[in-house]
């Protein structure tokens, strides 16, 4: 319990950033909506003579774009970049931190099992994930009520919203293996970002050439705003591989964290 | 009971050595010093007790129990001090304290009692931050987090760098005091002299083997000074050939050997020279292995 709290104070600062920051850009673009759909057919008429590569490349679709959970869908799908960012470096922060502070000596010492460590850390990460979340879900929901002409469909929305969580779940276990995994992490962002973005470009990339099999690799592109919006509902085989993910990457953290040789930091 | 007993541990990192089939038994009650020049396996060796790193063959038990699979227990009632204290920067002393005190199952106020008690000893200020603590006062919260939970089995690894010798002197006090109330201590350094202070037998590894394990008394019998010597006029080297003068060497006007033995033999000789400067220090390990620990292996 006691490495949980003490997780949990070094990362309130931020998380509180966080959530602050990942709403305030919700409240700018929700705020736009209004004045985007004055002139539908206006805009409309714009977009389609977009070449088609390049409105996939914006995944922006024609009968959902105008939509409020078209606009909001596809302003997620830009904020889940920033919030996957979040997570990983959560991820591969509370794991890497002991060792790139030099302060595994001191807690391994300690009268505490590795596993527990490993678990009250990726809870503390949870928790704050968790809170991120909340906060950006009644925002965005506030956000949506107050530009909406219409009531908002609370489940297609909040499934919209989900998608925002299960994505960073994938970066925060991404994290926690990777932490394990490099020897030694100087800087937390030099290996977040570049893993965050080469997820999103290939994500990117499977859109313009219309290879779907790459939905398989991207979790950016697992749960289709367009598809939720149409179904009601989250495609459950992408579930069943960010389960499978989730459950490999933490599974071998656990046992890399477990065996791993803590070496002198001098 | 033995407080430690290690068998045939060996730990290699790669291809590296780190140690080779370690025996060791350490005592319950006993202050133990583990002595060796920097990189003979010291650390390794310490490490692998506390659960740092895991030993690639043999084993070793601290109070009857496995290092490997009774961890986190046995580490209830081991306080660690290394020689490089690192904490976490943003907290005070006091916090770092309170958390550390944290994994143990002891009373929370008998700890904070005891870091009260230690750090006024010790002259800590504990409401500083760790980030604006200097060098020795982080080894002060060092010193106090490794005693608060007043522990069985208290291992040192070269603890006594950046203390000044004050704080040394206290730090040492300190020890004997916990080893009168039963504790166990093991002290690895580098520096005999401090060893020779502090323990009862002492173990001296080189390259990442044990190879003398030796009662106190018998290494200061066995004491090592290296004479250094300025002279007006310079004499027969004849008159230096006495039983335990080693590593001879004289140029014109000045002299320098290694002694093991009763000092009292040397001043005799000295005497009847005529010097100009005379420096009779401690030598450091790295000679004494030369010239003494190797010779008996040659033997």
């Amino acid at each position: 319990m006691n490495v949980f709290l003490r997780e949990l104070a070094a990362y309130r600062k931020s998380t509180l950033i966080w959530a602050a920051s990942l709403s305030g850009i919700i409240i700018m673009f929700m705020a736009l909506y209004p004045a985007f759909t004055t002139d539908i057919a206006a805009t409309k008429q714009i977009l389609s003579q977009f070449p088609p590569a390049l409105r996939t490349a914006l995944n922006i679709s024609l009968a959902n774009f105008f939509t409020l959970y078209g606009f909001f869908g596809y302003l997620l799908g830009f904020t889940m970049l920033a919030a996957s960012i979040q997570a990983m470096n959560l991820g591969v922060g509370v794991i890497s931190k002991e060792v790139s502070g030099k302060t595994a000596d001191f807690l391994l010492s300690k009268p505490i099992s590795r596993a527990t460590i490993v678990t009250s850390k990726l809870g503390a990460a949870l928790v704050m994930l968790l809170i991120t979340n909340i906060a950006f879900w009644t925002v965005s929901y506030l956000a949506a009520r107050a530009v909406s002409k219409e009531p908002i469909e609370a489940e297609t929305f909040f499934l919209l919203l989900s998608t925002l969580l299960l994505v960073q779940l994938i970066f925060l276990a991404l994290g926690a293996l990777f932490a394990v995994i490099i020897p030694k992490v100087k800087s937390v962002v030099s290996v977040t970002l570049p893993t965050v973005f080469t997820f999103y470009i290939i994500g990117a990339i499977g859109d313009v050439l219309g290879n779907d099999s790459v939905r398989y690799v991207s979790p950016f592109r697992f749960y289709d705003t367009n598809y939720i919006i149409t179904n009601t509902g989250l495609e459950g085989r992408y579930l069943a591989v960010e389960a499978a993910i989730i459950v490999i990457a933490v599974a071998l953290a656990y046992v890399i964290y477990l065996k791993k040789d803590v070496r002198s930091s001098t | 009971m033995n407080a430690i007993e290690t068998t045939k541990l060996t730990k290699n990192y790669g291809t590296s050595r780190g140690i080779v089939d370690v025996d060791m038994t350490v005592r319950e009650g006993e202050i133990f010093g583990f002595i060796g020049p920097n990189g003979a396996g010291k650390s390794t060796t310490i490490r692998t007790l506390l659960g740092l790193i895991y030993p690639t063959s043999g084993s070793a038990t601290i109070f009857g129990k496995d290092v490997v699979k009774h961890g986190p227990e046995i580490r209830e009632y081991v306080g660690y001090l290394p020689s490089e204290v690192f904490y976490y920067d943003d907290m005070r002393a006091i916090d770092l304290l309170k958390y550390s005190g944290s994994f143990y199952k002891k009373d929370p106020k008998a700890i904070e009692k005891r870091i009260r008690d230690l750090a006024a000893l010790l002259d800590l200020d504990l409401k500083k931050k760790i980030d604006d603590l200097s060098y020795g006062n982080k080894k002060k919260v060092g010193i106090i987090q490794g005693l608060a939970h007043e522990p069985k089995l208290i291992i040192l690894d070269e603890p006594t760098g950046g203390l000044d010798p004050l704080i040394q002197q206290q730090f040492f006090n300190l020890l004997r005091e916990e080893n009168q109330k039963g504790a166990t201590i093991l002290f690895s350094s580098h520096i005999l002299g401090e060893v020779q202070k502090l323990c009862d037998r002492v173990a001296i590894i080189k390259d990442g083997t044990i190879i003398k394990v030796e009662q106190i008394k018998t290494l200061l019998e066995n004491s090592t000074k290296r004479f250094t010597l300025e002279m007006a006029t310079t004499p027969d080297t004849e008159i230096f050939r006495i039983e335990g003068v080693s590593d001879f060497q004289m140029t014109a006007g000045s002299a320098s050997f290694l002694f093991r033995g009763r000092v009292n033999e040397v001043t005799h000789i000295l005497a009847g020279l005529d010097l100009t400067d005379l420096l009779v220090e401690e030598p450091d390990l790295e000679e004494i292995f030369l010239h003494y620990y190797e010779k008996d292996d040659a033997q």
